[in-house]
């Protein structure tokens, strides 16, 4: 159940990734129409952070293409932003929320210019969005693990893209954090933006998106929540690795050339 | 000549000492630093080795005698120290593993200049040999030093292969180790202890500063020869034992010549070596893997071509004709032509090919899979049909006959393919 | 104490280096690069060795390119081992670092007459000799030591490298993947930072040698860690232990009679070591003030 649109925001054309020689996502087709709020759900190593991080680009993909806005990645970047999985980095970075905040604007400023007054006032205004005013001089090595997630939302939309890519925003964060980001979430969807998250839980998965993605190393399905979420694609979800796939993923990782590469 | 000659007859009994002393630390820091790469703490080797050098002065201020007993005990004492500060350190303060590193090396390191120096200005003459202890030099091994070095060396030996298989389960299962009530602290002050003699044991020869590389290269290299601990060992040893004795025999030659530098150099142009042409991971045969890879997926696509031919109605394919399908690849195409015919899969008769019978059971084989490969994806996959074309081409040539099998179960036997194409199947 | 030219001098090009080492360090440090620095300045000797050849002195640009593009290579050389030939990280540095150290140490040995290099002096330097080693320019006039003007100029270049490219290091160092999403070139941040610990390493090399350099890029910065949280007080702090490390050194030096840079490496070592025991024992008694109050309250 694969539910395609026109002048989609995302399309994604056979994609296939490796990580190393090892092939994660096989040949992805989909598209993705504007102001959604797409939940990204699958088992672990289904390859939902792989999708991501390839249509970001930080990793390479064997085949296929990526196009956003209809254009190249590289092309769109001022209008995409990616929030990492809050384990990627080291919170003992000797910043405050506010700074870390801050760094969402540096891509429009250029090579050399500093942030000043004006970026500050946008860094505030996120924060404020995500109820994080009192700890914007606060130590993010001193922040508890909601509000770290926090700030690294904040830091996402004082890039002001109109594209959100997240991963796991809601790993390891308490139920009224969660609740307040999807209400958020859901406003700038609202507004026109089109988020896209990766989420680990199915059943706020059915209350919170409008769009879902799953994923078991291929594309099981794509479409609006209420088409996809059946019993049956749950099953080709989570029910297990397709073992043909597993055999020929071994198969490939254990042999001296990587055929998915040329 | 004649020194390669003098130096591997072993008649004299000071090259004997120096084989000996190198052997036997080559062995054992070759040991332990298989350990230490797998554990992923192989920089702590480099800290230990630079921290003994306060040791190795404040023994020589003691005794004013080059003693190896107590040098033994000094570089202990300090590089023990050292290993002990920078766990604790690690531990107990948000400073990460890597500063602390190098925070130890360089300041034990600076504490023992500070006394080599006051040292140097004593005028003892004995104190030339401490220059040695920086770089290195396996000639000035001496009967009792073997004795001593000899015999660390074979404590940390057998201690380690006593111990093989706690060690074994430490670094690769820590959690399980402490689950299943493991002494792990003991284990771990043992092998932390076998650490520090493993370098202290070559400082003589190779000096502080380059023991790190005796510890590091030699598995480094190993690993990409094997996945198994216990080969691994075996090979890390080899590697360290040829290294070392080249090492002491260039210093033998030249005399001036620091050994330390020449073993590390030795050691570490056979890790590269290892890293080229290893049989599995060699970046060469790796390369070479891919040529030859290309070159049957040519030869595939040739079998093909003729397959279409077949398919079509025709018995066979002109040579210009053929090469027309593989635009720019002329040389290529005649020489896996050459190949197919001597596999017996195509004939040729003046410039017109054919498929021979090995090679029509080939060509079928090789569309089965594609076609099947194509199913696969549109059936299970949900892949428009347009769009698997492209992977098929890939997988083809690879995919092997167990996986065939199963291919052909799950989809239960098709005929056709998502482009009504027939799968061909070879008449029984 | 009267006021000693010399003396003042040797602090002074020690606290310039300690200053350029501990600000790159700093940046080290939070990227956990620490020992590639400590790669960097061992893999150096070679090229120094080389440039020293070539050009017949140890003046000039010569030293500075010819080595500073060995950091740069010995940098090279680790990422090629770790993303190709997909070896540990640890031991793509600890090999790459002990072979080039090890062909600069034979290359001085083999050339020892025409390089005016020693080998222990390449580990430990001689800043002592700074105040003698003087800039004499062609028209006669003393312009004072010669290693005092490349530590200067070596501290103007750190420091408008780090200020021109603050928001960029400080973004990449935080969060790497976010700054390549954002389009930021990762990789050139991370050549730029080498390639100037590369050229300070060098630059340094004959005050301070190999170790030292190693002591001040590592050890200033976390003893500053340990004192403040926040990034721009973090890069202060180093500067003022840097200048505080080079100036207790020099009279530790001074009354043992010692290796200036082994001393000031130990005073070093002794801040890092005090301010460690002071976090603590603060810790401790913040921890028992909390079991106190708690058992009060319980009361």
């Amino acid at each position: 159940m694969i539910q395609h649109t026109d002048a989609p925001v995302v399309e994604i054309h056979d994609l296939t990734v490796s990580y190393g020689q090892n092939p994660v996502l096989w040949n992805v087709d989909l598209t993705i129409p504007k102001g959604t709020l797409v939940g990204v759900l699958g088992p672990n190593g289904a390859g939902k952070s792989t999708l991501i991080r390839a249509i970001m680009g930080l990793m390479d993909f064997n085949s296929g293409y990526v196009k956003i806005f209809d254009q190249e990645v590289d092309d769109v970047r001022k209008r995409i932003s990616y929030v990492p999985q809050r384990e990627s980095v080291d919170w003992d970075f000797p910043s405050s929320a506010l700074d870390i905040v801050m760094m969402g604007t540096y891509q429009r400023l250029g090579l050399f210019k500093r942030p000043g007054k004006k970026e500050k006032e946008l860094a505030l205004s996120c924060l404020e969005k995500v109820n994080m005013v009192p700890f914007a001089h606060r130590q993010i090595s001193e922040l508890s693990g909601g509000q770290q997630q926090r700030v690294f939302i904040a830091r996402s939309l004082a890039q002001q893209a109109d594209i959100y890519f997240m991963d796991e925003p809601f790993a390891g964060v308490d139920i009224s954090t969660e609740k307040a980001i999807v209400n958020l979430l859901k406003e700038m969807a609202a507004s026109g933006k089109t988020l896209v998250v990766v989420h680990h839980d199915i059943y706020s998965a059915a209350k919170y998106f409008d769009w879902l993605i799953m994923l078991n190393m291929h594309l099981v399905a794509s479409g609006p929540t209420e088409t996809v979420l059946t019993e049956a694609l749950l099953r080709k979800t989570y029910g297990g690795k397709l073992s043909l796939l597993s055999d020929v993923g071994e198969l490939i990782k254990k042999s001296s050339i990587d055929p998915l590469k040329d | 000549m004649e020194d390669f000659v003098y130096f591997f007859s072993f008649q004299d009994p000071n090259v004997v000492f120096v084989v000996l002393g190198i052997s036997f630390l080559s062995i054992s820091a070759a040991m332990v630093g298989t350990f230490t790469f797998l554990d992923k703490k192989a920089l702590i080797g480099d800290a230990i080795s630079h921290a003994v050098l306060p040791g190795v002065c404040l023994a020589f201020t003691f005794t004013g005698t080059k003693n190896p007993y107590w040098i033994v005990v000094g570089a202990f004492a300090t590089g023990a120290l050292a290993t002990y500060a920078i766990s604790w350190v690690t531990e107990h303060t948000k400073l990460k593993e890597d500063t602390v590193i190098a925070a130890v090396l360089s300041v034990f390191f600076g504490v023992g200049i500070v006394f080599m120096t006051k040292l140097q200005q004593t005028g003892n003459a004995a104190i030339s040999g401490l220059d040695h202890f920086l770089f290195g030099n396996a000639i000035s091994i001496v009967g009792e030093d073997i004795l001593v070095y000899g015999s660390l060396a074979l404590l940390t030996i057998f201690t380690l292969l006593i111990f093989y298989k706690e060690f074994k389960l430490l670094i690769f299962n820590r959690d399980f180790a402490v689950s299943v009530g493991f002494p792990v602290k003991s284990l771990q002050f043992i092998f932390n202890s076998l650490m520090v003699l493993a370098v202290v044991t070559g400082i003589q020869a190779i000096g502080v500063v380059l023991m790190a590389g005796l510890l590091i290269t030699p598995v480094a290299a190993a690993r990409f020869w094997t996945d198994r601990l216990g080969a691994m060992l075996f090979i890390a040893v080899i590697f360290a034992l040829v290294s070392g004795v080249a090492g002491a025999y260039i210093s033998f030659v030249f005399p001036n010549m620091p050994t330390g530098p020449w073993v590390v150099v030795v050691l570490s142009l056979v890790a590269f070596a290892s890293f080229s042409f290893s049989h599995k991971k060699g970046l060469i045969t790796r390369w070479y893997a891919k040529r030859k890879y290309q070159e049957q997926i040519h030869s595939d696509h040739i079998l093909k071509s003729l397959y279409n031919v077949l398919e079509n109605g025709g018995k066979g394919i002109s040579l210009m004709e053929l090469k027309k399908d593989f635009p720019g690849k002329d040389a290529e195409t005649e020489r896996s032509i050459k190949r197919l015919i001597n596999k017996a899969y195509l004939s040729s008769n003046k410039d017109f090919i054919e498929l021979a019978d090995a090679g029509l059971s080939e060509a079928r084989r090789i569309i089965r899979l594609h076609r099947l490969w194509e199913l696969y994806l549109t059936e299970y996959m949900n892949i428009a049909p347009d769009h698997v074309h492209d992977t098929a081409e890939k997988m083809e040539h690879i995919l092997t006959p167990e996986i065939e099998a199963k291919l052909e179960a799950y989809l239960d036997f098709p005929s056709t393919d998502p482009h009504q194409s027939i799968i061909p199947r070879d008449e029984s | 104490m009267s006021f000693d030219p010399n003396a003042f001098l040797i602090i002074l090009t020690g606290a310039l280096i300690a200053v350029s080492c501990g600000l790159l360090g700093v940046f080290l440090m939070l990227r956990k690069m620490a020992m590639t620095g400590d790669a960097i300045s061992h893999a150096v000797l070679p090229g120094i060795v080389i440039a020293f050849l070539i050009s017949g002195s140890r003046e000039g640009f010569a030293m500075i390119i010819g080595a500073g593009l060995l950091g740069i290579l010995a940098t090279v050389l680790i990422e090629y081992l770790v993303a190709r030939v997909k070896l540990q990280s640890d031991a793509s540095i600890g090999i790459t670092f002990t072979f080039l150290f090890a062909i600069g140490i034979i290359l001085i040995t083999v050339f020892a007459n025409q390089v005016d290099l020693d080998q222990d002096c390449v580990l430990y330097g001689e800043i002592a000799y700074v105040p003698i080693d003087l800039w004499i320019t062609t028209s006669g006039s003393n312009m004072g030591p010669r290693v005092m003007y490349l530590a200067i100029l070596n501290l103007v270049l750190v420091v408008a490298f780090i200020s021109l490219f603050f928001k960029e290091l400080k973004l990449s160092t935080f969060d790497g993947q976010f700054a390549a999403t954002m389009g930021f070139s990762t990789t050139a941040i991370n050549y730029g930072l080498m390639g100037m610990v590369s050229y300070t390493t060098v630059s340094s090399f004959e005050a301070v040698g190999a170790i030292l350099v190693v002591a001040l890029l590592a050890v200033p910065p976390a003893i500053a860690y340990l004192w403040s949280k926040d990034l721009k007080k973090l890069l202060v702090l180093t500067l003022l232990i840097g200048v505080a490390v080079s100036f207790l050194g020099y009279y530790l030096a001074y009354a043992i009679n010692s290796s200036i840079a082994g001393a000031m490496a130990t005073v070093a070592g002794f801040f890092l070591a005090a301010s460690i025991v002071a976090q603590r024992v603060r810790r401790v008694k913040e921890s028992r003030g909390r079991i106190s109050l708690s058992t009060e309250q319980q009361n």
